[in-house]
């Protein structure tokens, strides 16, 4: 079967829209609606910054591959700030722990003897 | 919509539990160390790697040393009043003053050699090395120390 010419399919198809007749009357407040509508649709484009973002955000953790990976840094960073933080307070407590130690053995220390 | 919401939030919640599991668990030997009766001495066990043999000779030791310390340190505050009584009568250096101050100088020397016996009687009951690194350590923090020599200036 030989294909049209897609040329002549656009021929074919402005005439057949040319004679096409719509008799089927408008819903009511049609013209309302429409407007409407494009008025809705430009509100959704011109949304705040944080609901595109969270819609962004959103998107991205319906994604399974990067949901687990937000947990898993976020697991990381936990772990990462608890052992920093045990490593300060640790060093700090010995040398609180050496300087009392110290006052206990060394009476001259004190700067009233 | 529901389920971004507590991805969200459970992985700050993972994060936080994270953080406080390391930290406490981290954390609770110098909390335990620290409500102990002597915590001083827990921690020099901790830090010289101390056997229970050695620290319980340790704790006789400073308790020892501790005890004679009050006695010297009432001697010494005893004497810093009567100097600051002859000082306080006059604006001369008389011979009561000279000998108050030689009298003082000679209890804080007494009270330094004590200390110096106790770090020695310390770090011999320690394993050699950490008796070894001990004794620079105290002795750094104490006569070494600048607050030592500031006081002698």
């Amino acid at each position: 079967m030989k294909p049209e010419d897609p040329i002549q399919r656009d021929e074919n198809l402005r005439q057949v829209l040319h004679q096409w007749k719509v008799d089927a009357p408008l819903p009511p407040r049609f013209q309302e609606q429409v407007w409407r509508r494009i008025e809705r649709s430009e509100t959704q484009v011109q949304a705040p910054a944080w609901v595109r973002l969270w819609q962004q955000l959103s998107a991205a953790l319906a994604r399974p591959s990067l949901a687990v990976s937000y947990v898993t840094v976020l697991l990381l960073t936990g772990l990462l700030a608890g052992y920093w933080q045990v490593h300060v307070t640790r060093t700090q407590a010995d040398e609180n722990m050496g300087a009392r130690y110290v006052q206990l053995v060394d009476p001259l220390l004190n700067p009233h003897r | 919509m529901k389920r971004p919401i507590l991805i969200l939030i459970g992985g700050l919640a993972v994060a936080a539990l994270a953080y406080c599991g390391v930290y406490y668990g981290g954390t609770a030997s110098c909390c335990h160390m620290e409500t102990g009766n002597a915590p001083e001495l827990a921690w020099l066990k901790q830090e010289f790697h101390l056997g229970d043999a050695e620290f319980k000779r340790i704790t006789e030791l400073h308790q020892t040393y501790l005890s004679g310390c009050a006695e010297r340190c009432r001697r010494i505050d005893q004497k810093n009043e009567e100097v600051a009584r002859l000082l306080a009568a006059t604006n001369n250096i008389t011979p009561e003053i000279e000998k108050a101050l030689t009298e003082s100088a000679l209890l804080r020397a007494d009270c330094q050699k004590k200390m110096l016996q106790h770090f020695y009687d310390v770090s011999r009951t320690m394993p050699p090395e950490q008796g070894k690194r001990y004794l620079a350590w105290v002795q750094q923090q104490t006569v070494a120390s600048d607050s030592h020599s500031q006081m002698h200036h």
